[in-house]
């Protein structure tokens, strides 16, 4: 009961905006002495701190996230961003509803790198917002299209939130099969959490391009076709546009991809390459200097220690949270469900989308997911299905009006001629393809399922 | 004479952004050998998680000064001033100076003990100076506390300066 109580008294301290990684820690950290006093729990439960950190420190698969970040921050300095979007612009532009669909391919593929939804839908609403509305988009289609393709980097590999899942999930599957009993156990990896989302991903990439462009033919006026003289200027100089443009993310995103499924290289061995591969080309198109190189060195120092400061702070917490036995009193009540693992899930599901509200990403995978998913893993869900559904429940959650992350940051850089109820109206069509997305995924497991099989065997 | 002190923070910052740069290089080094010329080196590969594990810990303290790590911030963006001066000042001295005092206080023998037996990486091969990068903890916790006190500092006078106005 103390671990619940504990549990609400740092979402309370939360929202007064102290940083997150410090609150999670520094209140577990009183409730752990308020405890020692009282005599509840003994200090020695807080003796593994040291061994934890020095774990953090040399986790293999977390190395992983710097070189991710590193990736993602150099395409950006490089303006690689900018001209993927105009290339596609230009390319789908002669369609109707073809610059909404470029938002969409140009956020599936530059999203994947950076994974923090802040970042990514900043960068796409300072992009291609006034783009869109100069060619007379509707505010709320434009805005609506923006936030959901700045999402969904989340979801789509290589995204430093699905390494990051991947780590969590990979510990709690070894919890629940020794909880079981069983000792020769299975793992799974980021590698296999990569090749599970890809399917998902790009059925929701898919999905939200169809409904585009049922829009563009229903209804014309939301998104216009550009006029002759803009399409003129759009094919000058097309091809070459596209091939300098177009394929230098596309083969370093395929590059990495592919040397993981193919089994060529971990994912930190690919992050690796592909930070590699970004700094070449940005050298390439001479954006690169030593003024670039620092910069990016400095915002990815500067991500990366805010990333691991939540890992620390979030395992002081579930350190106290497990020492007043909450890890057991959240089994009790999960198996206690009507309905078993159906049950079990959706009330997780119904609770991470809710702190979805207040929590980014990367702290709900570091406080919630350790706590309930050796339970449901137990329950006898599958470890890769359950990240991806996860991953897309979050992903909604950060579109859900009025307390979505994504529409506060994209009200932040929007002008002020898109109103607040303009973005409310235009996210409503792309959450409901969210959870179409989520019940097919729950219908038909195999989506997230059937590529790591033939992947990974 | 505290404002010389961070200097120190930043100045492991400009190392650990340029440790980034260098973990790629060294990390695309590592793949091209094996792939290249089937040559692996345990030593290249812990190097590659010493300066990880330098970044994520000796970088922190200067994301603390420039207000990088994430706050939920639906209430505090829309706060006047002196009320976000308000909850920095307690949040480090209630929050940050405890979570830091317990991390350096609970290393402090795990890391003087591997200092003790001049701890050396388990794998052949590998590096000598786990006692080194156990260390990091140490000097982790005590750049976050000193990053601290320039944060209560300044909070107190923002906190003061605007109540008086």
């Amino acid at each position: 009961m103390i671990a619940l109580l504990m549990f609400l008294a740092v979402c309370a301290v939360l929202l007064l905006g102290y940083p997150v990684a410090l609150t999670l820690g520094g209140v577990a950290l009183w409730f752990a002495l308020g405890g020692i006093v009282a005599g509840v729990i003994s200090p020695a439960e807080l003796l593994a701190m040291p061994s934890r950190l020095y774990g953090i420190m040399i986790n293999e698969t977390l190395i992983a996230v710097p070189l991710f970040v590193l990736m993602g921050v150099v395409m950006e300095k490089a303006r690689l961003a900018e001209d993927l979007l105009e290339a596609m612009a230009a390319a789908f532009g002669r369609v109707r509803g073809g610059l909404g669909v470029s938002v969409v391919l140009v956020g599936a593929l530059l999203a994947a790198s950076t994974g923090i939804v802040g970042a990514t839908v900043v960068t796409m609403g300072l992009l291609s917002l006034p783009t869109m509305l100069k060619r007379g988009c509707s505010p709320a289609v434009a805005s609506g299209t923006i936030a959901a393709a700045g999402t969904l980097g989340q979801i789509i590999p290589p995204s430093i939130v699905l390494v990051l899942l991947g780590d969590v999930l990979s510990s709690a599957y070894q919890q629940a099969q020794l909880a079981q009993g069983i000792f020769s156990t299975d793992t799974v990896s980021v590698g296999d959490l990569f090749v599970g989302a890809l399917i998902p991903g790009l059925l929701l990439v898919a999905a939200y391009i169809l409904y585009l462009l049922v829009l563009a033919w229903s209804r014309p006026h939301l998104l216009p076709q550009p006029g002759l003289e803009q399409r003129q200027a759009d094919a000058e100089g097309l091809a070459r546009r596209l091939v300098f443009g177009l394929a230098p993310p596309l083969l370093l995103i395929v590059a990495v991809l592919g040397s993981i499924m193919l089994g060529y290289a971990t994912p930190t061995e690919a992050a690796a390459v592909g930070a590699c591969g970004a700094m070449l080309l940005a050298a390439l198109r001479g954006n690169l200097g030593w003024r670039q190189i620092s910069e990016a060195g400095q915002q990815t120092a500067r991500i990366t220690a805010m990333v691991f400061l939540i890992l620390i702070g979030a395992s002081v917490f579930s350190m106290v949270f497990n020492a007043y036995e909450g890890d057991e009193l959240v089994h009790r009540w999960l198996t206690a469900l009507p309905g078993g693992a159906t049950g079990a899930m959706i009330c997780v599901m119904l609770l991470m989308f809710l702190l979805g509200f207040i929590l980014d990403f990367i702290e709900i995978t570091f406080v919630v997911v350790p706590i309930v998913g050796p339970v449901l893993l137990q329950l006898g869900l599958d470890p890769v299905w359950l990240g991806v559904m996860l991953a897309l429940n979050l992903q909604t959650s950060f579109l859900t009006p009025p307390f979505g992350f994504a529409l506060f940051y994209l009200r932040g850089v929007a002008p002020p001629q898109v109103s607040t109820p303009d973005i409310y109206r235009g996210v409503v069509p792309f959450i409901g393809i969210q959870l179409l997305m989520l019940l097919l995924l729950a219908l038909w497991p195999a989506l997230a399922t059937w590529l790591p099989d033939r992947v990974y065997g | 004479m505290l404002q010389r002190l961070a200097l120190v923070n930043r100045i492991l910052f400009q190392l650990a952004a340029a440790l980034t740069v260098l973990m790629a290089l060294l990390g695309f080094a590592i793949v091209l050998a094996r792939y290249g010329f089937s040559f692996g080196s345990i030593a290249a590969q812990e190097l590659v998680t010493y300066a990880h594990a330098f970044v994520l810990l000796a970088a922190a303290a200067a994301t603390l000064a420039d207000d990088g790590h994430v706050r939920v911030d639906i209430f505090y963006s829309r706060w006047p001033a002196s009320r976000r001066a308000l909850v920095n000042l307690l949040g480090s001295l209630l929050l940050l100076w405890p979570l830091m005092g317990f991390v350096l206080w609970s290393s402090w023998g795990y890391v003087g003990n591997a200092w003790i037996r001049r701890e050396a990486s388990a794998e052949p091969g590998g590096l000598p100076w786990v006692y080194l990068l156990k260390s990091l903890m140490v000097l982790f916790a005590a750049q976050m506390i000193l990053q601290g006190m320039i944060q209560v500092q300044q909070a107190w006078r923002d906190w003061r300066g605007q109540g008086a106005a």
